[in-house]
């Protein structure tokens, strides 16, 4: 089975909703490089040069495109970060991986008390607001300014390098986040619906606020990541399809207009854009379906989770490349025979025609077995030859 | 249905109060009052596993619950003295997870149905799960987790309580967004799920059942 594409002409090719010489095959492969690799997550997180050693060694279950953690950037400048890593994660860093360590995850409180105050004060309230974890903000006036305007540069310059050499392309160059992810984050999901209900108007004005905070710190990003002459730092990473479980009316006056104004912004702006949206929008799809309104092809990449991916291609394929969606558990807990198994079936629903890449749902987690993420490759070649 | 439930069931908040109130000023039975707002909630909770509604109107329904029940459970007391529960449910999430939100649901579900929750928080370590079984003696243990590595975690969970003596005392369920797909043997629980709702009949349907 021979290739005859380079990868980066592979999905660029889905991108276009064409078919390449094969299905592209990306895994979202975060915490399992470094994990694998034996790095410590302050390395991850501060030593581009080790995080990028670590993804040499671990090319076996990279693809098509590897992860450039853009989310380093966020972790560690203290003003214009996304704010959904630093201001809403437990970042208690760690020398260690689970179970002697810990990575990230969400602290599921309320750290907005009042609404007003952000949208009078701006976003200061929120960075430095004291019920975030301490460890992110005890920074020196010189590791801010480092890490806001020196540190992001010697990054890029690193992931340069790194796909010059192995001509592997990165999956984004910036990420920015949807204003109800950073509201169920801020706010927590109980008292986020609580005001959806009851304070409407208050969600819609500080949406407004956030999306236009986030698309600027995210093409910010991919600029320096070097979007244009780097393959793939033209990628905005726009994460993360809103709270679980919202029902039509609400994804349709909460979430849809300023994810499709985001994705207008970025697209305009001569950007492309990797929706990598999880939990289960199939309710959502006929919506979805307007993404590409007054755009041209080939600027949009739907990253789904939990969505039936059979009907988002039936949807959604002769519009948007589609991409996912291998499931957590299977990796970590299933067996190759088991992941050949579902990505075989996920290839027969949605290879056709092209505009589809095979990937894990939201990311591989770092517990993973190794064999089993390189399933998924072995049946992206075995099974996703055109 | 009448007109606290179907107020319910519209998650219409503003009627529910109302409804509410009025039934109190015409002294109403607050016991009668309760059981039909929990119709109301129950039928939410039927119509989420059907489909018809979403994870965020299961929350409102219950949010619109919990502030009908805190109208009317003072006056339960002052009418009954005192306050009876389905059950006792210790529900907490595994050491090494800090993930509040599933569990949260599910506690706010047990406890708008009629359950006494013990919630232990997140990030719960083996220990404290058994030394809390043995201070409140539940019926039901809820394990919670969104992580994957939180799953062995549960297993041990369980293990710690075996080896206590515990395990035929109560029944275990585990719980949160990927262990539904894992097979409750795996992790020596009795039911494991991803679905709040379901969660909630299990354990109302073996709390039945020992009584």
């Amino acid at each position: 089975m021979k290739e005859t594409m380079t990868r980066y002409e592979r999905l660029d090719t889905a991108w276009n909703l064409q078919e390449a010489d094969r299905v592209p095959v990306a895994p979202i492969n975060c915490y399992i490089i470094p994990y694998l690799a034996g790095l410590t997550i302050r390395e991850m997180f501060f030593e581009p040069e080790k995080l990028i050693k670590a993804t040499v060694e671990c090319l076996d279950i990279c693809g098509d495109e590897v992860d450039p953690n853009i989310t380093t950037l966020d972790h560690t400048s203290l003003l214009g970060k996304s704010g959904w890593d630093q201001a809403t994660l437990d970042w208690r860093i760690s020398e260690h991986f689970p179970p002697k360590g810990n990575i990230p995850s969400f602290y599921e409180k309320t750290i907005i008390d009042d609404y007003n105050d952000v949208l009078e004060r701006g976003f200061a309230t929120i960075l430095f607001s004291k019920k975030i974890c301490k460890d992110v903000f005890r920074r020196s006036i010189d590791d801010f300014l480092y890490y806001e305007f020196e540190y992001p540069y010697i990054y890029a310059k690193a992931w340069r390098k790194f796909v010059e050499e192995y001509e592997v392309p990165l999956l984004m160059g910036g990420r920015a986040c949807h204003p109800l992810d950073l509201l169920q984050y801020y706010r927590g999901i109980n008292q986020l619906t609580e005001d959806i209900f009851e304070r409407p108007e208050k969600v819609k004005a500080i949406s407004e606020m956030l999306i236009e905070y986030e698309a600027n710190r995210a093409m910010k990003q991919a600029m320096i990541m070097g979007a244009g002459e780097v393959p793939g730092a033209d990628i905005i990473f726009f994460v993360n399809g809103g709270p679980p479980g919202m029902p039509p009316r609400i994804f349709n006056e909460f979430f849809w207009p300023y994810a499709k104004k985001a994705v207008d912004v970025f697209v305009n702006r001569g950007f492309r854009v990797r929706c990598h949206w999880d939990n289960d929008l199939t309710p959502h799809l006929e919506t979805i379906k307007e993404i590409t309104r007054g755009l041209p092809k080939g600027k949009i990449l739907l990253d789904l989770e939990k969505t039936d991916m059979k009907k988002a291609k039936e949807v959604l394929g002769d519009r948007v490349c589609i991409l996912g969606n291998v499931p957590s558990t299977l990796l970590v807990y299933g067996t190759p025979e088991e992941v050949e198994k579902y990505c075989k079936k996920l290839i027969e629903n949605c290879a056709e025609g092209g505009g589809f890449v095979l990937s894990t749902e939201c990311e591989t987690p770092w517990d993973s077995k190794r064999e089993n993420v390189r399933a998924i490759i072995d049946a992206a070649i075995k099974y996703g030859q055109y | 249905m009448e007109r606290l439930s179907m107020s319910i069931l519209a998650l219409d908040k503003e009627e529910v109060l109302k409804a509410v109130e009025e039934d109190l000023k015409a002294h109403r039975d607050p016991l009668d009052m309760i059981e039909e707002a929990r119709r109301g909630l129950e039928k939410v909770g039927e119509d989420f596993e059907k489909g018809n509604f979403f994870l965020m109107e299961l929350i409102r329904a219950a949010q619109i619950f919990k502030d009908a029940a805190s109208l009317i459970n003072p006056k339960i007391k002052e009418k009954y003295k005192e306050s009876t529960t389905k059950g006792r449910v210790l529900i907490g999430t595994v050491s090494g997870d800090v993930h509040d939100l599933g569990k949260g649901i599910v506690a706010s579900l047990l406890e708008c149905a009629g359950f006494e929750v013990v919630d232990l928080g997140v990030d719960v370590p083996e220990q404290v799960f058994v030394e809390k079984i043995r201070e409140h003696n539940p019926q039901v243990v809820g394990l919670s987790g969104l992580l994957t590595t939180s799953i062995p975690v549960m297993g041990n969970t369980v293990e710690a309580i075996e080896k206590a003596g515990l395990r035929d005392k109560v029944k275990v369920i585990a719980g949160g967004g990927v262990v539904g797909d894992i097979q409750p043997a795996r992790i020596g629980v009795d039911h494991t799920s991803s679905n709040a709702n379901e969660g909630l009949r299990v354990i109302e349907d073996w709390v039945k059942k020992r009584d």
